[in-house]
């Protein structure tokens, strides 16, 4: 599989590291709800379609990726700098 | 002071090795005597930052991705989004980019005594590169100048182009020797010289 | 007439004789000669014993689809099994072994397994081996015991036992283009390709370019083309754009694009120079692959078609266009299609008699007729091969009436003298790769073939491997493959008017008692096994497969994949598509361990060197791996065991002074204007209050609110900290900061660069630690007001630069003190010296490890991605004025419950040592299983307390101190008695490194 990096171009996979979903949202870290918390530490979805991930880049640049990828074919639809699609709200 | 130790230690062999039959296909060298510093701007001040890397070195690159340049001794690359390697011979390279980067505008970090530097260089260059590292060398998809950071398994690098035929090598300066003698080892096939 | 080889033709180099041993026999053959065709010329028909059956079997095919003729290369003590001999080039000196025959080929006594046929039969394993339900040998155990001799009696080459001493090697390449194949399809699709620019890769299994050209029999521009594709390939090879690959093997198709190929770069030759490898693994990430993979003919099924000398009709042809070679004096041919009138053609122009042609068609056309007519072979159309008759090789076939129709066999037997039959079943498309990417293949009515499925990556098949079977169509497709606006001028071709497309007979069955007919050579599985395991229930294709091991063999079924289908599609009376078909895997061919691995053998990993490693050997230290690190264990002296060497070691810290190389410990270079509040949001205690020149011990949480790393972390300015982790998680926690960085808390401004590599650190530590750094530091003092406990000063020693912070791992009073690597050993051997006076000693790991121990200090084994704050007695460090990482889930009730292990010291209490991974249990004497409440997490000799002690991760941890158990390892059958204390030691109050 080939991942391309914005910043370093298309890349095999062997440099980058899966670091999970992308799709949860870090709860308020003052909140000391349970269910929240058990949900975004522990629930992962695992569709057999399009899905976002968080790769690093960590044989790269070392930056956190969102990829989003069909889990089911391995095509790569599009590869975003993390700190871009937290700053645009996970979108 | 004294000079910086080595980490190659017995195993910087200078002469020729390998395939006589084939020549020199590459030369190996260690950089020495040399100041690796690492330059990071914040997200929206990289431009700045490239014009203060500028002022105080007076080499001057493009914000665009891995784009970089070799001026003699002296040269800047970049391998990360707003990170720069900063590389001269004036062992106050350090002080003159802190004086010229403060905090609001980015970080600066010296790294020459945990960075060895290889130079590998001649008609084989790429060939014997491309044993060791998954990323397409030819010049027109690495030009002369850019950097790129990647991996030779549990090695990580950062690698300059300095000429058509020479590649400059950064590795972390502990894994410095086992990499030196891959290195060695794949470059075998086509004769090498260390200098 | 004693040889085989004919008098003119092929691209051997006639002038140059090679000399080669067989079996124990020497034999000659010509440069450019493979051991098939080398062994054929000299009259070699038998090559091997089958499988299961052990019965003779010769050459099937001439290339790297070949089933039968495996050999094994001997040199020196190393073997390499299952080579095919129509791929192995020979060369000076080469020695090869048959394969499954004792004691020899011709002579083998586990041929009697023919007699055992039916008791060989699909599915043998499974049925025969089940044992009884009882007793020593039920079940799977009976098998285990006859495997032994199974595996003697069925199977292919012995690996050997000794290292391979071969070098191999990786090679990354990257292109526009990646032409696998070099045939007419390949050669005109790659000039193609380049000539739009691109960079194009040409693969080519062969040694030489050109493939079906080679062989042929058409003219192109006039000229014979295998001329015409020398000149294709000098041109295109002479282009900056375009790299050829000979003896490359394309045996992979991976997602993005990436295809894995095998270059045989040395195989071939003797000797190799220096460096040279045997093997390269090529990894080419391509922007579009052509595949020209070009198509492989089929055998028929028919009762005793598997004796040496029945071949496939273009490997006849090929062995005498390429090589010269005469597969027999007396060839016959029977095929389903034109193709074979097309290689008996060829062969007759070679100098040798064709005496039949049997063709299961009751009509041909004219030119084959006139092929027939030309070349003196009579035509028995609508008849069938139904037995042979060898003895080493082939002597005669049995033909009868065959309604092609019906399938119908009828008439009298007519034996037709012949020692050589070229059979031809139809052309499959060679869509391995293109199945490899994915999807599946679809079935072609007129070929009777399956074709490549539609593509999923950016990959065009083309040629015959596309199902183009006449050399204009393959031209002219091959042209708009390589680009799409193609100007080529391609070559006029004159080619017979041949049709390709084979009669659907697959088998032929007569009704009555006769031969074996194989399907699967390789694997010895018959037209037979394939109804009985219908009839056993097995119909689905995968099923099958594995039932009876049909395509299961190194050769994947290449040949074989096609009839076994048809066969089981005709019995269950459905189309052949509907029967099914398998996917291909890779490797398309075999690839030997050794160039997967590439030069990572033996030793796998880097070695991380600390910049003082080569003081440490030099010195005396027995090292050992630390993960990447090579890390001295202990300094011994002569004669000292490893106990009594950490025992000395450990002593003279708490006596006196030691030293300790801990370069190794993660070093993290944090700054920024926000780098206080990451620290307070990362860490579970406090750093914004921590004033700069100052040290703090931390501790980091997983989100869950497990313990994941510890260490100091040391603020150097306002906005800048070195972060230490342990040594072990140093690339887990940049990793881990990275994250909340990029993922979570993006707006912060804080920059993380790995500074491990730019340290060296030495720890000094005991009662004399101060007077030896007193005696050696210039520019700062060093006394208690000075430096005092977590402390930072900055000064020289030697000269040199140096950064030194009082902290504490072995529990004395110590100090780590630091210096660019360049300087370490420089740093190192001035503290040594500047110790002497105090006798200070370097210690290592192990003694490293003991005082720990006895302060009761928790290390990786303790923090073991289970364990709690609370559980190591690490919750003082739980800030309840801040949230962090880990905060919101450590009040979790399964995390408070007092069940939960904690951490404990142990005595042992008959002064025996103590094992890692012990379990504590409360029996006296051992048993298992037994009822452990804990284990050991680690243990020593302490000279402080003169006693075996250990740390232990026990149930009730805190309220079973005082408390007796046991020790239990019944593994190293170990069973001792502790008791069970408090994990503070040595020291508790701490006194020692606060003085
Ligand atoms: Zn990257």
């Amino acid at each position: 599989m080939i991942i391309k990096c914005p910043y370093c171009g298309p890349r095999d996979v062997i440099e980058f590291t899966y670091q999970g979903d992308a799709t949860r949202t870090r709860p308020n870290p003052a909140s000391t709800d349970q269910d929240t918390w058990n949900a975004y530490v522990y629930d992962r979805s695992n569709p057999a379609k399009s899905h976002r991930e968080f790769w690093l880049h960590g044989g790269g640049c070392r930056q956190h990726l969102v990829v989003t990828r069909d889990i089911s074919t391995h095509i790569i639809s599009s590869v975003v700098y993390a700190r871009d699609y937290i700053h645009a709200g996970g979108k | 002071m004294a000079d910086l130790q080595s980490p190659l230690g017995v195993t910087f062999i200078p002469g020729n090795h390998g395939n006589a039959a084939g020549g020199t296909g590459v030369t190996l060298q260690e950089r020495k005597g040399i100041s690796l510093v690492q330059v990071t701007a914040w997200n929206n001040t990289i431009s700045t930052v490239l014009t203060a890397i500028g002022s105080a070195t007076g080499v001057i690159i493009q914000n665009t991705p891995g784009s970089g340049r070799v001026a003699g001794e002296k040269s800047v690359f970049g391998f990360a989004p707003g990170r720069f390697m900063v590389v001269g011979a004036t062992p106050d390279l350090e002080q003159r980019l802190r004086a010229a980067i403060s905090t609001d505008l980015g970080t600066v970090i010296a790294l020459t005594h945990g960075r060895t530097i290889f130079r590998i260089s001649g008609e084989q260059v790429e060939w014997v590169l491309a044993k060791l590292f998954a990323i397409d060398f030819s010049e027109h998809a690495f030009p002369v100048g850019a950097g790129r950071a990647t991996l030779h398994h549990d090695i990580h690098a950062l690698i300059q182009r300095i000429d058509s035929q020479t590649f400059d090598i950064y590795v972390f300066r502990t894994f410095a020797r086992s990499f030196w003698l891959t290195l060695g080892h794949a470059a075998e096939e086509v004769g090498y010289l260390v200098e | 007439m004693t040889s085989w080889r004919l008098p003119n033709g092929g691209r051997i180099e006639r002038a140059k004789s090679v000399g080669f041993t067989f079996d124990g026999k020497v034999y000659r053959g010509h440069q450019g000669d493979t051991l098939a065709s080398a062994l054929l010329a000299s009259g070699i028909t038998l090559f091997g014993r089958s499988f299961k059956y052990h019965r003779p079997r010769g050459v099937l095919a001439a290339g790297s689809d070949e089933p039968n003729a495996l050999v094994t290369i001997i040199s020196g003590d190393v073997r390499e099994p299952n080579v095919r001999a129509t791929e192995l080039e020979i060369y000076d000196g080469l020695i090869v072994q048959s394969q499954n025959r004792f004691p020899s080929l011709e002579h083998d006594l586990m041929a009697v397994n023919q007699l055992a046929g039916p008791l060989l039969s699909a599915g043998f394993y499974y049925k025969t081996f089940m044992g009884p339900a009882i007793g020593p040998l039920k079940s799977t155990r009976f098998w285990m015991f006859c495997e032994k001799f199974i595996r003697r009696a069925a199977g292919l080459g012995k690996a050997g036992t000794v290292a391979d001493p071969d070098r191999y090697e990786r090679m990354n390449a990257f292109c526009d283009v990646l032409v696998v194949g070099s045939g007419p399809a390949g050669l005109i699709a790659a000039e193609a390709a380049a000539a739009t620019g691109a960079r194009v890769i040409v693969a080519e299994e062969r040694p030489v370019a050109g493939g079906s050209l080679l062989a042929s029999g058409e003219t192109f521009d006039g000229r014979n083309p295998a001329v015409w594709a020398r000149e294709k390939v000098d041109a295109l090879a002479s282009l900056p754009n375009v790299r050829f690959l000979t003896r490359t093997s394309v045996w992979g198709y991976y997602d993005g694009n990436i295809l894995t190929a095998v270059e045989h770069v040395s195989d071939h030759k003797p000797n190799r120079t220096r460096g040279q490898p045997r093997q390269r693994h090529w990894v080419i990430r391509t922007g579009k692959t052509i595949l020209a993979t070009g198509a492989f003919e089929r055998p028929i099924v028919f009762p005793g078609n598997d004796c040496p000398g029945v071949m496939l009709a273009d490997a006849v042809r090929r062995f005498a266009v390429e090589y010269g070679v005469g597969a027999g004096k007396n060839v016959t041919f029977f095929t389903n299609n034109d193709s074979a009138y097309d290689a008996a053609r060829a062969l007759s122009m070679a100098g040798v008699n064709i005496s039949a042609i049997i063709d299961v068609r009751s009509d041909v056309s004219g030119t084959c007729n006139d092929i027939a007519n030309v070349i003196g072979a009579e035509l028995l159309l609508g008849s069938a091969v139904t037995g042979t008759h060898a003895g080493k090789t082939l002597s005669s076939i049995t033909v009868q009436h065959f309604n092609a129709e019906t399938g119908r066999i009828s008439g009298a037997p007519r034996e037709i003298k012949t020692d050589c039959l070229g059979v031809s079943g139809g052309w499959s498309p060679a869509i391995h790769l293109a199945s490899q990417a994915g999807g599946k293949p679809e079935w072609d009515e007129d070929l009777q073939a399956f074709l490549a499925p539609e593509a999923n990556q950016n990959w065009v098949v083309t040629g015959s491997a596309a199902g183009y079977m006449d050399t204009v169509s393959v031209l002219s497709d091959a042209a708009t493959k390589g680009s799409a606006n193609s100007r080529l001028i391609l070559p006029t071709i004159e080619a017979s008017m041949l049709d390709s497309s084979p009669a659907p007979i697959f088998e032929i069955e007569p009704a009555g008692k006769s031969q074996k007919a194989f399907v699967d050579f390789q694997h010895d599985v018959t037209a037979s096994d394939i109804r009985l395991a219908y009839r056993e229930g097995f119909h689905s294709v995968e099923h099958l497969k594995r039932y009876t091991t049909l395509g299961m063999a190194t050769d994947q079924g290449k040949t074989s994949n096609v009839p076994g289908l048809a066969i089981m599609a005709d019995i269950r009376g459905i189309s052949i598509p509907e029967a099914g078909t398998t996917r291909f895997r890779a490797p398309f061919t075999p690839v030997s361990m050794g160039v997967i691995a590439g030069e990572r053998y033996g030793d796998l990993r880097p070695h991380r060197l600390t910049p003082m490693h080569d003081w440490h050997i030099a010195n005396g230290a027995k090292t050992y791996e630390a993960g990447l690190w090579h890390r001295p264990m202990i300094y011994g002296s002569p004669g000292e065991t490893i106990e009594q060497a950490y025992t000395r070691e450990a002593r003279a810290v708490r006596e006196s002074v030691g030293i300790v190389d801990v370069s190794t410990l993660g070093k993290i270079d944090i700054q920024g204007p926000d780098a206080a509040e990451f620290l307070d949001r990362v860490y579970t205690n406090m750093f914004s209050t921590l004033p700069v020149g100052k040290a703090r011990y931390g501790l980091m949480l997983r989100e869950d609110g497990i313990v994941f790393d510890d260490g100091t972390t040391w603020r150097l300015t306002e906005t800048q900290f070195l972060m230490t982790t342990t040594t072990a998680n140093a690339g887990p926690v940049m990793q881990h900061l990275e994250y909340y960085l990029d993922c979570v808390w993006p707006d912060l401004r804080v920059h993380l660069t790995s500074v491990t590599d730019v340290w060296a650190g030495a720890a000094i530590s005991g009662p004399k630690s101060r007077a030896v750094l007193e005696t050696c530091v210039t520019g700062t003092k060093v006394d208690n007001t000075t430096l005092p406990f977590m402390g930072i000063v900055h000064g020289r020693i030697d000269d040199i630069p140096v950064m030194v912070c009082r902290l504490s791992f072995s529990g004395e009073i110590a100090y780590e003190v630091y210096t660019g690597a360049g300087y370490g050993t420089q740093l190192w051997e001035a503290l040594i010296a500047a110790g002497k006076q105090f006798n200070i000693i370097p210690y290592g790991l192990e003694a490293l490890g003991t005082l720990r121990i006895e302060k009761g200090h928790v290390t990786g084994a303790e923090i073991d991605g289970r364990t709690t704050a609370h559980d190591l007695h690490l919750d003082w460090m739980l800030s309840k004025k801040k949230a962090y990482v880990g905060s919101a889930m450590i009040n979790r009730a399964g995390l408070k419950d007092e069940h939960r292990l904690s951490l404990v010291g142990l005595i042992s209490l008959d002064n025996q040592s103590i094992n890692g991974g012990s379990h504590i249990v409360s029996d006296k004497t051992p048993r298992e299983p037994a009822d452990s409440f804990g284990h050991v997490t680690a243990a020593c000799y302490s000279p402080a307390l003169g006693k075996y002690i250990g740390l232990a991760l026990v149930k009730h941890g805190t309220s079973m101190i005082g408390k007796r158990a046991f020790a239990t390892d019944l593994l190293r059958d170990k069973h001792g008695a502790v008791e069970i204390v408090s994990h503070h030691m040595f020291d508790k109050d701490g006194s020692r490194m606060h003085g």
